[in-house]
């Protein structure tokens, strides 16, 4: 059933136009939807308006116009701290830990949308999936290597079993082969039932691991289809390049 | 009748220049360079003391004085206070930007401090009187006497202006604006950009100085007293009103707010009885304070400050010389990557 | 050094540091230096005299003194007043002028104008309404009993310094100890991240206000109760509150605490050595060599 064509859809923008600035829309007009159970990358070159499109999912960037619908509910209007008790986790590019807390702190703050009786159970099972973490609650989280602290930003975003987990380059500064790690434990727990959205600048890796990959050109949706079709297209190459070609003028 | 009016409107306009060069100095570090200058009336004292020992006549029990030109103690006050200004900056332009508020702060409340107890030097509570007025020789004729004096601070604050004008369009100035708009232009300068800030802080602080020294003259008498916070909250909303970075624009706020402050202080002596004034005077305050909040909120830019004179790209900063929190403060994931 | 300077500098000392938690926590959760702080101090002292002359008209019998402090039952029952309304003070300013300076994004040194401009406001205010003749809690004196060593204390002062431990130890557990705690040290380090993982930032500004003006409170009361009521008490507390805040570490509790007594003792002991008239320069002095050579404080962490 694993993304399939009759899963509902989850998550979705309509026209979505959003940006910093008023008079510079950074995304501009995105349509995009996610079903149920699937694992979307969002692919495009540098300054194409990936990290941003996810940020203001997240709530984290103004909304000029159109919408964000999760789970069919309007989501546009609701500020950060909301999304995520109507089961939207975001996992931000960088400082996506408190340094300062412990690690138990860092899942115990996340847990605190929970009912109280529930919390210490489900920070449990993160503790069960993730043993690297539940080993040393007391250790401070600025202390973790680049690797681990992605995966306590991942199981901290976890903590709230959310419907949606949204990634923005979880890859970003880590060595390829704790990227592959990371890649393996995002594969692991969308096979576990969570939809997943990432953002990644490694093309080759991302179309590896996911179903469906929406490739953004300038703020916009430029091509759209399956991974697995996608990998050999000369299309993506063509995108990026062309990009590429223009990016003198674009480039952020 | 009209004779009085204009001897009081002399009178007034004289002090008004002399804040408007107070204003001048703060425009120099805030409107020109963003630094948060929270202690103008200190280093205004530092400018009028250091000028009243060098030209006062001996004094017995006090330093001084030294019975010097008044042109020497104007420039040994914008000197000395231009010294201080650097020593504070030299210690926090580097750190957060409201560490350099907090310590002028400071330092103006320590320079109240030594005003009142240092009195071998600043003469304590009571001050130093007889500092020599400009143009004595004229004091027998009133209106002649008021009339130079007022040219004499006008012609001071041309010079100022022209000079900070001439200083704002030379390369240093445009160096200034740069860091001041630009991070990465900052951030580039490294540490240049801490030393053209300092700079600033300096020549800042030494007009200030400057205006001390003049206003000191002016009215021949200085105590602690007319150093008070208060001080530096007028000059403050002189700037604001006026629109800062805009030095026209400050001379113009320290002449409307310095009329405001007068028109609202002789309402309170008519209206309270005189047992009540000190109280009433405090009223003043308070609605000056909240229209200084009101400014902020509702006319960042000041009530004039709209003519963008000295920046065409000011860009989103809610005042010329302001960096938006965006930059400054700890939002790490805001910055746009992909 | 002498044992009544000791006690003397613990008590200013006490008082600074109740002060300087609320300037550290809302200058490391607000992220700007509240040149306002100060007059929650003083509006503090003067809502506490308020409501116990008002509690003293309605009940003669609370003004009796209790066992051997000065004040009657009115004062305690005030304090609690007092809080609230202080708590409400710091909350209607940021409703009315910080809050709307945030949500637009200005720059930090606007926020620190703004704050400069509600101090006079609010001080000038108090001026006006009680005017500046100084105020007492109490009329009553009281004898300083010799506690050994020399060190001799009134009831109102050790009392005193029990209540500024209490509260500071509970605000300190509740820091690192509670959910709440937990959310403002989270909202401190990132504000941005804490939206994400679900906290609602604008509740935690709304608690650290209420914290930090209850705190600023209870040391006006402490100031009105041991010295006297005055409008400018909190101007003149402002400078010692920054430099313990900046020495303590900014968002460091203990650090404010601790800060507070060193500048207190530091306080006493230049009244001792040099003369009370140099006192309002000890901060300074140590507010200069905190940003000399420690700028990060003593238990904060470098930038």
């Amino acid at each position: 059933m694993k993304g399939g064509q009759d899963s509902p859809v989850v998550l979705s923008t309509q026209a979505l136009v959003a940006g910093y600035e008023r008079d510079l829309p950074i995304v501009r007009g995105v349509n995009l939807s996610v079903r149920a159970g699937e694992f979307v990358v969002l692919l495009g070159p540098n300054g194409a308006g990936k990290s941003t499109l996810v940020k203001t999912i997240a709530g984290l960037v103004p909304v000029h116009s159109g919408t964000v619908l999760l789970g069919g509910a309007d989501v546009t209007a609701m500020p950060c701290h909301e999304k995520i008790r109507h089961g939207l986790a975001f996992v931000p590019q960088t400082e996506n830990i408190f340094a300062t807390l412990t690690i138990h702190e860092n899942l115990q703050i996340a847990a605190n949308i929970l009912p109280k009786d529930e919390r210490n159970a489900r920070i449990a099972a993160i503790y069960a999936v993730f043993p690297d973490l539940g080993s040393r609650p007391s250790h401070r989280a600025g202390h973790l290597s680049g690797g681990q602290r992605q995966m306590l930003a991942v199981a901290r975003a976890l903590v709230v079993e959310p419907s949606v987990l949204i990634l923005d380059e979880p890859s970003a500064g880590l060595s390829p082969k704790i990227v592959s790690e990371v890649f393996d434990r995002l594969k692991a727990i969308n096979r576990a039932g969570v939809t997943t959205v990432l953002v990644e600048q490694n093309v080759k890796a991302a179309l590896a691991i996911a179903d469906r990959a929406v490739i953004l050109v300038e703020g916009l949706v430029a091509h759209e289809g399956l991974a697995s079709q996608l990998a050999d297209d000369p299309i993506v190459a063509e995108l990026y390049l062309g990009a590429r070609r223009a990016g003198k003028q674009v480039a952020s | 009748m009209i004779f009085d009016l204009l001897a009081y409107g002399a009178f007034f306009l004289t002090m008004a220049m002399t804040f408007a060069i107070i204003c001048l100095g703060l425009n120099v570090q805030w409107g020109q360079t963003g630094l948060f200058n929270v202690g103008v009336a200190g280093f205004v004292a530092i400018g009028a003391y250091v000028s009243a020992i060098l030209t006062t006549p001996d004094a017995p029990g006090r330093l001084g004085g030294f019975d010097m030109p008044i042109i020497v103690g104007w420039l040994g006050g914008a000197l000395v206070t231009g010294l201080a200004t650097f020593l504070v900056g030299a210690l926090t332009i580097r750190l957060r930007a409201d560490y350099l508020a907090i310590a002028t702060f400071g330092i103006a409340v320590t320079v109240q401090l030594c005003l009142l107890n240092l009195e071998p030097i600043t003469g304590g509570p009571f001050g130093i009187g007889f500092i020599p007025r400009l143009f004595a020789g004229a004091a027998g004729n009133p209106s002649l006497f008021s009339a130079l004096n007022l040219a004499a601070l006008i012609a001071v604050v041309a010079l100022v202006y022209f000079g900070l004008e001439r200083l704002v369009r030379s390369p240093w100035g445009r160096v200034l604006r740069a860091i001041r708009e630009d991070e990465t232009a900052a951030l580039a300068l490294g540490k240049n950009a801490v030393r053209f800030r300092l700079q600033a802080f300096a020549i800042g602080g030494a007009i200030m100085g400057l205006a001390g020294a003049t206003q000191a003259h002016f009215i021949g008498f200085i105590a602690p007293d007319n150093y008070q916070p208060t001080l530096t909250f007028q000059v403050w909303a002189m700037l604001i009103v006026g629109g800062s970075g805009n030095n026209r624009g400050a001379i113009l706020g320290a002449v409307i707010v310095w009329g405001i402050w007068a028109v609202s202080a002789s309402a309170v002596s008519a209206v309270f009885p005189p047992d009540q004034q000190a109280r009433a005077a405090s009223l003043q305050i308070v609605m000056i304070g909240a229209a200084l909040c009101a400014i902020l909120l509702l006319r960042p830019r000041g009530i004039l400050g709209e003519v963008r004179t000295v920046s065409r790209h000011v860009g989103t900063s809610i005042l010329p010389g302001i960096q938006s929190t965006k930059s400054t403060a700890n939002e790490p994931i805001h910055a746009e990557k992909s | 050094m002498n044992p009544q300077a000791l006690m003397d500098g613990l008590l200013t000392g006490a008082m600074i540091g109740l002060g300087a938690i609320g300037v550290t926590l809302t200058y490391s959760i607000l992220r700007f230096a509240n040149f306002a702080h100060g007059e929650f101090i003083a509006w503090g002292a003067y809502f506490a005299f308020a409501a116990s002359g008002a509690l003293g008209y309605f009940s003669g019998s609370l003004l009796n003194p209790i066992g051997p402090f000065s004040f009657g039952w009115s004062l305690p029952v005030a304090a609690v007043i007092a809080v609230a309304l202080t708590a409400g003070l710091a909350l209607f300013v940021d409703a009315i002028l910080f809050g709307p300076l945030r949500a637009r994004r200005s720059a930090v040194i606007i926020l620190v104008m703004a704050s400069f401009g509600a101090a006079l406001t609010l001080r000038n205010l108090l001026e006006f309404v009680f005017s500046s003749q100084p105020l007492y809690y109490s009329k009553a004196l009281q004898i300083a009993f010799p506690l050994g060593g020399g060190l001799r204390a009134t009831p109102d002062q050790l009392l005193t310094l029990s209540v500024a431990a209490v509260l500071v130890g509970s605000v300190h557990l509740l820091l690192t100890r509670t959910a709440i705690g937990r959310s403002m040290r989270a909202v401190s380090e990132n504000q941005q991240l804490s939206g994400v993982v679900g906290i609602d930032v604008r509740k935690v500004i709304r608690m650290v206000w209420v914290l930090g003006a209850g705190l600023a409170c209870v040391a006006g009361i402490m100031a009105g109760l041991l010295v006297q009521i005055r409008p400018h008490m909190g101007l003149d507390l402002l400078l010692p509150l920054f430099a313990a805040a900046i020495l303590g570490g900014i968002g460091s509790v203990p650090g404010a605490m601790i800060a507070g007594l060193i500048v207190g003792l530091a306080e006493a002991l230049a009244v001792q050595w040099i003369g009370a008239e140099w006192r309002a320069a000890v901060a300074f002095i140590i507010l200069v060599l905190i940003l000399l050579f420690r700028p990060q404080g003593l238990l904060g962490r470098a930038e």
